[in-house]
């Protein structure tokens, strides 16, 4: 056994931590998640993967909503995914109780990363086994984020964690383009899943999340709201691709 | 620190029951309310609301605070209202006397200098009242006359008096004396068209914002010809 | 006097310690505050009197301040917690601007303050602030809290201080909707320099700011010096 692997906050040699990088491979066997920042909102959808045909594949919650203006989803471990779904909304609760409006999604993803960058330093704990994509709309418009276990985040266009990443970012490479609408994008972001699913794809297997961009919503009443899709509306969405 | 500030507190918010559990009497209420007066070159305008309250109770919405004397002279009060009463059945008293002992009305400076004398006569247990004494001078302009409870008197071109005397006074300085204004000829009087409307505007403000003050709004005008009154709607709540 | 001295033994007496000395408090160095909407401006202004009670002891005094470009805050009372609060808010609104890269808009200030305010619920700084400023879309805003943050937020104007209850009758009577810059600063002026007249804690000139989309004007206004 590798004397560096044990202690959480001892480097090895070569600099990395490894219990990070164990954090990262348990990512890595999670179900795939991707996201879609498309021109008036964005889209994150994810596999929900089960071990037995036994299970409620419908009650299934894969996805969350942080508050009113962010919603999140995970690749890994699924217990840990909810201890963090707790945290980020305690934040976003804390920002609002302050100024009375919903943070940043900058601010919140800032927020949430050092929470979880937190968990590589602190004793007694370990890293999440969870890689985050947020999805938000805020005065700056849409904007999607990566938090990884190490507390490292990423701006994204489009992107994906878990399983088939590798395939489903190079996939995401040939389909993207800035132009994309949200109908499009969601569009994008099934086909993007079922390029390395395992099965037949159907409205409950999946979990898909879209929040939009109001025109003059900035100013106006109506604020942007993070939606999951009914299986109905993800229904609709299959047929169109078969 | 002013007489009506001295007690306002005490008498006013303390509820019955526990100025009484105190076992103390207490001769004094404060019926909120307000009252103003402008003079003119040939005229006066008085004007006071009619609300009569006790802390947050209103007694009445229209109990008039401003009387007309027996002569063209009006009193209007603020303060305690059955000391205000009382007062002006003393002055109609002593100046229908006066009539008759000297076989013509009481002139305005006349009656304004006997207001004083009988609020010191109660110089140790006075009048809760704050009187402003509108009438015609001897050459015919506007006078006013305001007092302190125990009659110290100065004559004036207008005054506001009463609970909502510091939103209304600063407005008459403003309004009526150009106070503040660099280019105003500040000895300039106003028309009693100008006046009659600064009056109203001032009470539609304060009754905006207190709540001692509103309901109705008595105006009495005095003039050569003699007395006008008008009974205008002031904001119910 | 024997009377004034029966009276202040009766208050010490009948009101609860804090409740009088919370009243003596927010009297204790006098001022005079007011800000008004106007045609897509607003306007601040207050007295420059410091007085320790009936002393005077500065004649230009700072209660209004710049928080943001468009964004002034006033604050009324006790002038240690003037200073203490304005200190405060100024370090929140800089750590705002570094981490969300965007300046703090009048209403989320009024938020920050309030909340900064009741977190001391059972402490208070001694002080009534007001708030004016454009927001990024150039709409005015005004408000007012008490010691604990409650806001208020009404449309037309917002008073504290000493003089408010003469502020009150003054802007009731002189305000009206639509004013331009100019008529704007005519009315808060009049409102302010009448007010501070006929109270004895605040007074001695004056500064206003008028806010609008293309620059704040700040002009010192000379008063009554008594």
């Amino acid at each position: 056994m590798d004397r560096y692997s044990f202690s959480l906050t001892t480097f090895a040699p070569n600099g990395k931590l490894l219990q990070i990088e164990h954090a990262l491979a348990a990512v890595g066997n999670g179900s795939t998640s991707v996201g879609i920042k498309a021109a008036n909102g964005v889209v994150i959808a994810t596999e929900k993967k089960t071990g037995s045909s036994l299970i409620d594949i419908s009650s299934l919650e894969h996805m969350a909503m942080v508050c009113e203006s962010i919603g999140m989803v995970y690749s890994g471990m699924g217990p840990d995914f909810r201890v963090l779904v707790n945290s980020a909304r305690k934040i976003a609760q804390q920002y609002r109780r302050v100024y009375m409006e919903d943070p940043p999604v900058r601010i919140l993803v800032k927020e949430l990363a050092s929470v979880m960058q937190e968990f590589t330093q602190r004793g007694g704990v370990r890293p999440f086994g969870v890689s985050l994509l947020l999805a938000g709309v805020d005065e700056r418009g849409p904007s999607l984020y990566q938090v990884d276990p190490s507390g490292s985040y990423f701006p994204w266009k489009a992107t994906a964690i878990g399983k088939n990443m590798v395939n489903s970012k190079t996939f995401l490479e040939k389909r993207f383009n800035g132009d994309m609408e949200l109908e499009d994008a969601v569009h994008t972001a099934i086909l993007t899943l079922k390029e390395g699913f395992e099965g037949q794809m159907t409205e409950n297997s999946i979990d898909v999340g879209i929040i939009n961009v109001i025109p003059g919503s900035q100013s106006g009443q109506s604020n942007p709201t993070f939606q999951r899709l009914t299986s109905a509306e993800i229904k609709d969405y299959l047929s169109n691709i078969l | 620190m002013n007489f009506a500030e001295m007690h306002q507190p005490e008498f006013a918010q303390a509820p019955a029951t526990e100025r009484h559990s105190h076992g103390r009497w207490e001769p004094y209420v404060d019926n909120g309310g307000t009252s103003l007066a402008i003079a003119g070159s040939d005229y006066v305008v008085v004007a006071s609301d009619a609300r009569q309250s006790n802390g947050y109770i209103i007694n009445s919405r229209y109990s008039p605070k401003a009387f007309q004397l027996t002569n063209n002279v009006i009193l209007a009060t603020s303060g305690y209202a059955a000391d205000a009463k009382r007062l002006v059945e003393v002055l109609e008293q002593n100046s229908q006397m006066y009539f008759h002992k000297h076989e013509k009305p009481m002139s305005t400076t006349a009656t304004a200098q006997m207001l004083s004398n009988t609020l010191y006569g109660r110089r140790f247990f006075p009048y809760y009242v704050f009187p402003i004494l509108a009438g015609l001078d001897t050459e015919g302009r506007g006078a006013v006359f305001a007092y302190d409870p125990v009659g110290n008197m100065e004559r004036v071109v207008y005054r506001a008096f009463g609970s909502a005397a510091a939103l209304v006074q600063p407005f008459l300085d403003s309004a009526v004396g150009f106070k503040n204004q660099r280019n105003a000829d500040a000895t300039r009087l106003l028309d009693r068209e100008q006046a009659l409307k600064i009056a109203i505007d001032a009470f539609t403000g304060a009754a905006e914002r207190d709540i001692h003050t509103g309901d109705w709004l008595d105006i009495y005008i005095v003039d050569g010809n003699g007395v006008q009154h008008q009974k205008r709607e002031l904001k119910h709540d | 006097m024997k009377l004034r001295a029966e009276l202040a033994i009766k208050c010490a007496t009948h009101e609860s310690q804090t409740e009088s000395r919370n009243h003596s408090i927010m009297q204790y160095n006098g001022s005079a505050i007011v800000a008004m909407v106007g045609k897509n401006c607003v306007a601040i202004a207050a007295d420059k009197r410091l007085g320790q009670q009936a002393l005077t002891v500065d004649m230009d005094f700072e209660k209004v301040f710049r928080m943001t470009d468009r964004t002034f805050i006033g604050l009324s009372g006790l002038a240690a917690d003037v200073k203490t609060v304005h200190d405060t808010l100024r370090m929140r609104v800089n750590l705002y601007k570094h981490r969300e890269e965007r300046v703090i808009e009048p209403k989320t200030m009024a938020h920050l303050v309030s909340h900064m305010l009741y977190e001391r619920r059972f402490g208070p700084y001694y002080i009534e602030p007001i708030i004016a400023g454009l927001d990024k879309d150039n709409k005015p805003y005004i408000c007012a809290t008490d010691l604990i943050g409650c806001l208020s937020l009404p449309e037309d104007f917002v008073v504290t201080g000493t003089a408010s209850d003469n502020l009150f009758g003054m802007c009731e009577s002189l305000w009206e909707p639509e004013l331009e810059p100019e008529d704007l600063f005519e009315t808060i002026s009049q409102a302010l320099l009448n007010a501070v007249d006929r109270d004895a804690m605040s007074g001695w000139g004056a500064v206003v700011h008028i806010i609008t989309p293309d620059g704040v004007i700040t002009r010192d206004i000379k008063g009554r010096m008594d």
